[in-house]
């Protein structure tokens, strides 16, 4: 996946963003997707699309407790990507400047 | 036991009061009503334990980690950079996904990430939002049996809303039973000025200070001060200038006086 298809796919929704800042300012958070709708003032039909997205990508990771399925930050991946979009911002910056 | 081998809350005073320290892989209940300090100490304590080589674990359930990085970056604690090092995690989830098991533990990941000596629950209290009251004991019983078995030495904390009155009880549910050591905060009224004071209830296995010491939130901080060696009913709520300390304060005005 090229930087931009990064970029569109993280920055797809508004309400994947918030999901996005929510992660990546408490990245030891563990819940449920119910659960993280609660934290960021959103129902769960409006959020569990999203969540799928972040899980496509890589940024979320999924994980059974007992009856419950869980979502959670990967560390190494979302560190990863940071790095890819900050990577193509620069060439957009530098194609923009010639 | 040695002092050596002792688990150092970091903080000399209260770990003179243990005697050294913590028993290692012991459950500490840290009771207090909101505002007595718990989360300052229970930070402390963690990051205390980082720099003595133990890394730490922080488990939230009510405020969010972002909140934590702020406030303990008050206090000089710089917890991000701590999780850089796979030194420390600040784990938030609710407390019934930590209470659900099947082959796998929401812990297991992030215990063997760090591999921690030290783990702290903020709070044991929200578990009863999930459980039945009869229930609750058993509850806590798995999660502390859990840290147990992995060696690690954990931090409860308790809201207790009221340790006051002539037979005061820290928690309403038996929860006192099943931890090794109690330490309590508590607010103090003295004078018409709000004080905090800190007590180790119980110490399984160790002699430990009896005595009521005052404490202060400084901005590195807790700080233990001295026992309130010159009031009594200080747990009772109630808290009076012992006999002899009015006499001397008589004895010291009408000595004034004369000059």
């Amino acid at each position: 996946m090229s930087g931009s298809e990064i970029l569109s796919t993280l920055l797809g929704s508004e309400v994947r963003g918030d999901l996005l800042v929510l992660f990546h300012r408490n990245p030891g958070l563990i819940d449920t997707v119910d659960g993280v709708a609660r934290r960021i003032g959103r129902t769960t039909v409006a959020v569990i699309s999203e969540v799928r997205e972040l899980l496509v990508v890589g940024v979320l990771m999924q994980k059974r407790i007992g009856a419950s399925e869980v979502v959670f930050l990967d560390r190494a991946k979302d560190r990863e990507l940071l790095e890819a979009v900050a990577n193509h911002l620069k060439t957009v910056r530098i194609s923009g400047e010639n | 036991m040695e002092e050596g081998l002792r688990v150092k809350t970091g903080i000399v005073e209260l770990d003179e009061m243990l005697r050294g320290g913590f028993m290692p892989g012991d459950a500490v209940m840290l009771a207090g009503s909101a505002g007595t300090g718990k989360t300052t100490l229970a930070l402390q304590y963690l990051v205390n334990g980082v720099k003595l080589g133990e890394p730490g674990i922080y488990v939230t359930f009510e405020e969010l980690p972002d909140q934590i990085y702020r406030d303990a970056k008050n206090f000089g604690w710089d917890l991000r950079k701590l999780e850089e090092e796979d030194k420390f995690r600040v784990v938030c989830t609710s407390p019934n996904l930590l209470m659900e098991s099947g082959d796998d533990s929401l812990l297991d990941d992030v215990l063997r990430d760090i591999q921690p000596r030290r783990l702290v629950i903020d709070s044991l209290s929200h578990l009863e939002m999930f459980v039945k009251r009869d229930d609750m004991r058993m509850e806590a019983y798995r999660v502390v049996r859990y840290l147990k078995t992995r060696g690690v030495s954990s931090v409860l904390l308790w809201e207790s809303p009221q340790i006051s009155g002539g037979s005061f009880s820290v928690t309403d549910v038996g929860l006192s039973f099943l931890v090794d050591c109690i330490v309590a905060l508590k607010p103090v009224e003295i004078e018409s000025s709000m004080r905090k004071a800190l007590v180790i209830l119980k110490m399984r296995g160790s002699d430990h200070d009896k005595r009521l010491r005052e404490f202060e939130i400084t901005p590195t901080g807790i700080k233990i001060e001295s026992a309130f060696t010159n009031y009594e009913g200080i747990i009772s709520g109630s808290p009076r200038k012992i006999a002899s300390e009015k006499f001397m304060e008589l004895f010291r005005g009408a000595s004034e006086k004369r000059k």
